[in-house]
């Protein structure tokens, strides 16, 4: 994971336009201030870098009950084991 | 009660300028923005046209904030335009106003340039099309942007007829602040779609010039493809005058019909109808101040039908009024020619000066009006009209009058 962990760190982090402070696993996603556009560009950022398949459907709220970051890049980590 | 619609905005950007100040500026003096062009793609293909292009907007685009980045470029070209309409106009929408606007932005074709990225990443560079594509390239996108960027909740839609949709759009749009339907409307045009691919399909069909566009002159063999968007915001006067804005223009009338007859070439009968609709209710006391914003293309075939058109409506007065094509200038726009040509003659009437026909050489017996060849005339103007003649056999045309 941690080999992927700053890239994806990284693609967040360009579409974090709510941000104020510090991106890191215990940064709430609420606080990020992702809009329904840059969703879409993040999953497609992460299958393009990754070369993976994210479920997803763009009508869905695609963090579920997700609510760190950290819970992401876990959910991220066992996409990309099960390839 | 009639309810009766006025101009209180306008805003334009376009080869000539990217405000209306410059735009203005460009039309009387009777400058030409049609260069030669390079387009390229995939390292392999390369063609190389006369066009009119927009070069000097990239800090405009940078400014229009994140949503606006992530648009395609005809999205851009509209809210620029909008924006400054809005700005021009005064108005400022709250909740209850936004509900009572209407939104009525059309395209000839749409996010042209998204497309072809799209296609170029699968085929050429193995990669997937972009994720926005879809939001990036539907004709309404422009429409969507400025109701979410203005808080807009009326009717909100895009017109697509080709050449005609910026005329189309100013029509309906207005049509709907008639009916009570809205109160106030942003109404116009936009389009973007100089690249590879799109000149290329152009080219395919012949139509283009070969040099520069020669409206009406004998020596005339093609359009020429321009980008850039024009938006008017329309209000029933009364609202506006409630909130003592300063009145433009009126809508005098407005005509719209099919051909029903060809995808390609123009016909007589439907063109002069759409003219005679736009003018059932305008009273003329004197044609020679009529000032006709011609769709004049400088095709073989559009400026003969046009001016048959104008002169079985107007009959004898025809030789009184005034006509010109400032496609000669700015180029044809397609679905953004209506919206920024319509404000070519709103400023014409409003500055009492016809702007030119540029680029005319020879007079041709098949086109007989008087064109204002190659300079701008003086002229006290009461009544203006931009008309706008589809491929497709679509027409309409709007008819202003001074407020």
């Amino acid at each position: 994971m941690a080999e992927y962990e700053a890239s994806l760190l990284e693609i967040i982090k360009e579409h974090a336009v709510g941000l104020t402070g510090e991106l890191n696993r215990d940064t709430p996603i609420a606080d990020l201030g992702i809009d329904s556009f840059s969703v879409v560009e993040i999953i497609y950022e992460i299958e393009e870098k990754l070369n993976v398949e994210v479920p997803f459907n763009a009508n869905e709220n695609p963090f579920g009950d997700m609510a760190t970051v950290g819970d992401l890049l876990d959910a991220l980590d066992k996409l990309i084991k099960k390839k | 009660m009639t309810r009766n619609v006025v101009v209180t905005g306008m805003g334009v950007v376009s080869p000539l300028g990217n405000n209306i100040e410059t735009y203005w500026d460009g039309l009387r003096e009777g400058r030409s923005a049609i260069i030669k062009r390079e387009y390229q793609a995939a390292d392999k293909f390369s063609l190389t046209v006369p066009v009119a292009p927009i070069d000097d907007i990239d800090d405009t685009i940078k400014s229009l904030g994140r949503d606006m980045l992530r648009a395609d470029r005809f999205s851009q070209l509209a809210v620029i335009a909008a924006d400054e309409a809005i700005k021009n106009s005064g108005i400022e929408f709250d909740e209850a106003l936004g509900a009572r606007t209407a939104c009525i932005i059309g395209t000839g074709i749409g996010g042209q340039t998204t497309l072809d990225d799209g296609y170029q990443a699968m085929l050429c560079r193995d990669r997937r099309p972009h994720p926005l594509t879809i939001l990036k390239i539907i004709p309404n996108a422009p429409a969507s942007h400025l109701s979410i960027r203005h808080g807009l909740r009326g009717p909100t839609f895009a017109v697509s007829s080709a050449c005609a949709t910026g005329a189309h759009a100013i029509g309906v749009c207005a049509d709907l602040i008639r009916s009570g339907s809205a109160d106030v409307g942003l109404a116009g045009s936009s389009e973007a779609a100089l690249s590879y691919g799109a000149l290329e399909a152009w080219k395919a069909m012949h139509i283009l010039a070969d040099e520069t566009c020669r409206p009406f002159s004998k020596n005339r063999n093609g359009l020429v493809i321009g980008e850039g968007a024009g938006v008017l915001v329309l209000e029933e006067e009364e609202h506006a005058k409630k909130r003592g804005a300063e009145i433009i223009a009126r809508i005098a009338g407005f005509g719209m019909n099919a051909d029903g007859n060809d995808m390609i070439n123009p016909s007589v009968d439907g063109a002069s109808r759409a003219i005679e609709l736009a003018m059932e209710d305008v009273k003329v006391d004197d044609p020679a101040g009529v000032y006709v914003n011609a769709h004049g293309t400088g095709t073989l075939l559009n400026d003969p039908t046009e001016t048959k058109a104008i002169r079985s409506v107007f009959g004898d007065d025809a030789d009184a009024l005034v006509v010109s094509s400032t496609k000669s200038m700015h180029g044809h726009l397609l679905g953004a020619a209506g919206g920024i040509e319509t404000i070519a003659a709103i400023l014409a009437m409003k500055n009492s000066i016809v702007p030119p026909t540029v680029n005319y050489e020879e007079p041709d017996p098949a086109c007989d009006l008087d064109y204002a060849p190659n300079t701008a005339k003086e002229r006290n103007i009461s009544v203006a009209l931009s008309n706008s003649f589809a491929f497709g056999g679509l027409n309409a045309v709007v008819a202003f009058s001074k407020p």
